[in-house]
């Protein structure tokens, strides 16, 4: 290890503490701004993750990061990667929005487009927490412009 | 709904945090709950989903029913497919004269990357097998047809909407003087038809009546006539802010490439390249977002040129060379070039088939749409599938507003 490596320690919600080469934790454009304006102390909190997502993001990084990894090595990662249960994925879509790191942003979200694009208006409902605000009335109209659509 | 780009809009809205940190999203995921996501965060899942699941969930709940319907929205959603490198929203339109008149609909992802791609019929507005349809162009997933050679129609088939444009008195050309373009003017953010009709005179060179189409003013207004010879490419191609059309004069050898300004709708001619000696085919197409040349050398060999700087003669390159694997006894195949995949290949449809040529090793690969009917040549249109609508909101946005105010 070369004497120039620097560490970064992190502290998510639940305080638990990550130690992370500062060459790896700058992947969050959040971080790297943080450590470009010179305001990182000892510990940087990131209040809006907790550690299980903390862990994943880190995993995600530190894979990301390795030397001589082979394209198809990464796109295996990637594809086991985002096959977790959908509040986990909602969680790590949060915190790659909060670390600002579109790579893990974009993934997340595209497998989320990709797993809920044939349900139904209820199931979506039911996956986003949303209740209907429609009247019985509003929604049959609605839906009967694109009737179609729900074949 | 608000959003902000700060760590904070990641609380998730509907909770009443009295505390800083003390129930924050990420701690919902013990509880089996789900954690919420803002505004901003659902429209950029929303922005990767195909126009079918998005008209669907419409019904959501109101605010889903905003975000689908609003044009920034749908604009985004368009530049977003318009630019996804695996053509996952992209789709071919094909129009066949025979064995009926009829339209076509086949995936493009599936035809570059597939091993079958499905082309199934496509029910179109009017559609009438004993009327001939035609596609005059297609942009941002719209696509401009002509029935019966005189009505137009501007038809978005992924949302089934579709407007009639107002007929014109004057006889549309046909045969060796056809010619039409359905463009987005984004100077004016106006879409635009344009099209030949008949004038007096006959025989190979003659004056045609050109006229155009605004949407927003919803009526045709006349450009200056146009010396016609035979045109190679009925469909203008639209390139810098103009459409373009190979024009062969008589009595004189070759093709000029002419085109109209849509914004002060003039006349003009770029200037080629030699392209060496003998008896060519020609189509004129667009590479990219550069103006394009398949010269067909004796219907066995094409050169591909591609006008690198729009207005500069010097900057046509030769891209490459491409054996065209059919019996040069065939009469000659329109030709027209479509899509780079991503592995750098090139699709391009040839009189009754797709073609994939492969630039590393020159080879060719066959990838005809799989149709109950064989043999038939056909035309090719690429589409986007999006949200956008063939005609302006007016009547829907009062809808909504009754919707909200109810």
């Amino acid at each position: 290890m070369s004497s120039s490596t620097k560490f970064l320690t992190l502290k998510t919600c639940d305080d638990k503490k990550f130690v992370l080469d500062e060459a790896i934790a700058v992947r969050s454009q959040t971080i790297k701004n943080m450590v470009e304006d010179d305001c990182v102390s000892n510990v940087i909190p990131l209040p809006n993750v907790n550690s299980k997502t903390m862990t994943k993001v880190i995993e995600y990084w530190k894979k990301h990061s390795e030397e001589g990894v082979s394209k198809d090595v990464l796109m295996d990662f990637d594809k086991a990667f985002v096959k977790v249960h959908h509040s986990i994925l909602h969680a790590l879509i949060l915190a790659a929005n909060f670390l600002n790191d579109k790579e893990i942003l974009d993934m997340m979200c595209q497998e989320v487009a990709d797993r809920i694009k044939g349900k139904t208006p209820e199931e979506i409902r039911k996956e986003f927490d949303i209740k209907n605000d429609f009247t019985p009335e509003e929604e049959e109209e609605i839906r009967k412009e694109n009737a179609w659509a729900f074949e | 709904m608000e959003s902000k780009r700060n760590g904070a809009s990641n609380l998730p809205p509907k909770r009443k945090n009295t505390h800083k940190s003390a129930q924050l999203p990420s701690t919902s995921v013990k509880d089996s709950r789900i954690p919420v996501l803002p505004e901003e965060l659902v429209t950029q899942i929303l922005l990767r989903l195909p126009v079918k699941s998005l008209l669907k969930f419409r019904s959501v709940s109101k605010s889903w029913l905003g975000l689908i319907s609003n044009p920034e929205f749908i604009n985004t959603h368009l530049s977003k497919s318009a630019n996804n490198k695996d053509f996952t929203h992209h789709r071919f339109m094909l129009s066949f004269c025979l064995p009926k008149y009829n339209l076509k609909d086949c995936s493009a992802s599936s035809l570059l990357y597939d091993s079958v791609a499905e082309a199934l019929d496509l029910e179109y507005p009017t559609k009438e097998i004993r009327r001939s349809v035609e596609i005059v162009g297609s942009v941002n997933g719209l696509i401009c047809l002509v029935i019966a050679k005189k009505y137009f129609l501007i038809w978005n088939p992924s949302i089934r909407k579709f407007k009639k444009l107002p007929e014109c008195r004057d006889e549309l050309c046909f045969g060796h003087h056809s010619m039409y373009g359905f463009v987005y003017d984004e100077v004016h953010g106006d879409y635009k038809v344009v099209a030949g009709f008949n004038n007096e005179g006959y025989g190979y060179s003659f004056l045609v009546k050109v006229k155009m189409y605004s949407l927003n003013s919803d009526s045709w207004t006349s450009l200056e006539d146009f010396e016609s010879g035979v045109l190679g490419t009925k469909s203008g191609v639209f390139v810098n802010g103009k459409l373009h059309w190979a024009n062969s004069v008589y009595r004189r050898s070759g093709w000029d490439i002419i085109s109209v300004d849509l914004a002060d709708r003039t006349w003009g001619e770029v200037e080629q390249p030699y392209y060496g000696e003998g008896d060519f085919g020609w189509t004129l197409g667009v590479l990219g977002t550069d103006l394009s040349v398949f010269s067909n050398y004796r219907r066995i060999q094409a050169d591909v040129w591609v006008l690198k700087e729009y207005g500069v003669k010097e900057s046509w390159i030769k891209m490459f060379t491409i054996d065209i694997p059919c019996d040069p006894r065939m009469g000659y195949k329109f030709c027209q070039f479509f899509c780079m995949s991503n592995k750098g290949e090139v699709l391009f449809h040839f009189g009754s088939t797709f073609m994939i040529y492969n630039a590393k090793d020159h080879s060719i690969t066959h990838r005809s749409p799989h149709l109950e009917v064989t043999g038939y040549d056909y035309e090719a249109s690429i589409y986007i599938e999006s949200l956008v609508w063939p005609f302006f909101q007016r009547k829907e946005s009062r809808m909504q507003q009754r919707r909200r105010l109810k």
